[in-house]
């Protein structure tokens, strides 16, 4: 691994950063995903491609007094066999599944545990709330049942807590933090570590998000603001009427495209672009000028137009508000020709609004179906929006030639965040 | 239930009471033909509406579907009602 320590040579000898040699062109090298569809991308890619909802009866320690009854929530797991002894007690949920899809991403970028030691690896991992189980859990245990707090409540609510296991985990002395940006987080995360890449901050970095929220308090807030569907889950459909809360984690590799391939490795895809804006004006409304300018600076931050891009995963969440808003601002920036006709699906009826998480579980589902080809599908379409001119690829998914993708995440506060990733050609 | 004149008229009042209290405005002007926007309803007031009416009718109306459709006040309460109607049916 002689070849990754060039920078921390560099770093030592108090080389000034600067933009990296070579091409500057980023890659996506590994990923793992947690989510509702279990521990593994693959697995989340599977239910997505195949429209296959994890939407499933809520589970809750407690019993759950709300109305909605449905999550799309991980699935029962053995920590102990993923996380070891020592470390497993700061770790919320949160963190515990950060760390699974970090473990996973590593693996398939063929890294070791040490093989990315040092002060130039970065993590990046966005949660929107942190460690909410532990929180529900505390106040529980203190308000109801006057009970003491558990002793490492504090490390383990700490929404920066899922990037420092992971440094403390692979040895990264970088730049390490967390971003709370709502339903942004992960987008931005990503993002982040592509330009700190970019722009000589650091040679590699472990970026993603995470998010374990579906727990009786978290719920029943959301359940509050009314954006939770009883029943189904239908973007873009007529007849819709919200979305599901989902949780997980999605973890990337990201590094040059020469770091790659000096060390034989064969990435994912590259990461070309990254846009992101803030409407400044709604706490809970979204805006179709903010979401557009976040299209076009992705667009223009990777030097394409919008005909270069021929699938994307869109925010989704089947709020009356989202769709119709998202739906006018990809034309806004498409055009109404290619607006209307390129695919558009939203996952979230399969894997839920992973919220911190989403941007990351839906960007691992839109490499996958770039290295596939196939557009998965919206499911639980009934019938078209007229005020949502998409085509939203209703119920089945499609075989199609995707060269570029993207992915839009707009959250709550109005920050908006747009990644897009773009298959490598064999000669690259 | 709501076949029974009397019990719809009743229903109406306590939804139209419901929006006037939550959404801060003169009951006199919750007309059935005074438009959500000269209300100045926003997304909060509806938010803040729906829980006093599930507080009230042991009903969840989310924010989206027939809500949204509505544009004035007497399709807002008939849409709200439809809720509250099958919600009783149910049980």
């Amino acid at each position: 691994m002689a070849d990754l320590r060039e920078g921390e040579a560099r770093a030592a000898a108090g080389a000034p950063s600067g933009r990296p040699a070579g091409s500057g062109r980023v890659v996506v090298s590994g990923m793992g995903a947690v989510s509702a569809a279990g521990i593994g991308a693959q697995e989340l890619w599977r239910a997505a491609r195949d429209g296959a909802s994890q939407v499933r009866e809520l589970r809750t320690e407690i019993p759950y007094d709300g109305r909605i009854k449905i999550a799309a929530q991980v699935p029962l797991y053995e920590p102990s066999a993923h996380i070891e002894a020592a470390v497993l007690p700061f770790c919320d949920p949160f963190t515990q599944y950060a760390v699974i899809a970090a473990d996973e991403a590593m693996a398939q970028a063929g890294l070791g545990r040490d093989d990315i030691a040092g002060p130039r690896t970065a993590v990046i991992i966005g949660t929107g709330i942190g460690g909410m189980t532990t929180v529900d859990r505390g106040l529980y245990r203190y308000y109801v049942q006057s009970i003491r707090p558990e002793p490492l409540t504090v490390p383990r609510i700490i929404p920066s807590t899922a990037a420092t296991t992971l440094g403390m985990r692979y040895s990264c002395l970088g730049p390490t933090f967390a971003i709370g940006s709502a339903c942004a987080s992960a987008s931005q995360s990503i993002g982040l570590g592509l330009q700190m890449i970019r722009f000589g901050l650091a040679d590699r970095a472990i970026v993603g998000g995470s998010e374990a929220c579906v727990v009786n308090g978290c719920m029943r807030a959301w359940e509050a603001l009314r954006v939770l569907t009883p029943d189904f889950c239908r973007p873009f459909s007529k007849g819709r009427n919200g979305m599901s809360l989902g949780e997980g984690a999605a973890v990337f590799i990201l590094e040059t495209l020469e770091s790659a391939l000096a060390r034989g490795h064969a990435p994912l895809c590259e990461l070309v672009g990254y846009g992101t804006s803030s409407d400044a004006k709604d706490p809970v409304r979204p805006d179709v000028a903010g979401a557009s300018s976040a299209i076009a600076l992705a667009l223009a931050d990777a030097g394409m137009s919008p005909g270069d891009i021929h699938y994307v995963n869109a925010h989704g969440t089947a709020t009356h508000a989202n769709d119709m808003t998202e739906s006018e601002a990809i034309i806004a920036v498409f055009g109404d020709e290619h607006g209307r006709a390129v695919p558009v699906s939203s996952t979230k009826p399969v894997h839920g609004h992973a919220l911190g998480a989403g941007g990351g579980l839906e960007l691992s589902i839109t490499i996958s179906a770039l290295r596939e080809q196939i557009a998965p599908p919206t499911i639980n379409f009934l019938e078209a929006d007229p005020r949502c001119p998409i085509d939203a690829v209703p119920n089945v998914a499609r075989k199609i030639s995707i060269k570029a993708a993207m992915s839009n995440s707009f959250a709550f506060g109005g920050i908006n965040a747009v990644l897009i990733v773009r298959a490598l050609d064999h000669d690259d | 239930m709501t076949d029974n004149p009397q019990d719809k008229a009743k229903l109406v009042d306590e939804i139209t009471e419901v929006i006037a209290s939550e959404g801060m405005i003169d009951r006199a002007k919750v007309t059935p033909d005074a438009t959500i926007e000269s209300l100045d309803l926003k997304s909060v007031d509806i938010v803040m509406i729906l829980t006093a009416l599930e507080e009230k009718f042991n009903v969840y109306i989310p924010m989206d579907g027939s809500l949204q459709e509505a544009k004035d006040v007497k399709s807002l309460i008939e849409a709200i009602a439809e809720h509250i109607t099958k919600e009783r049916e149910k049980s």
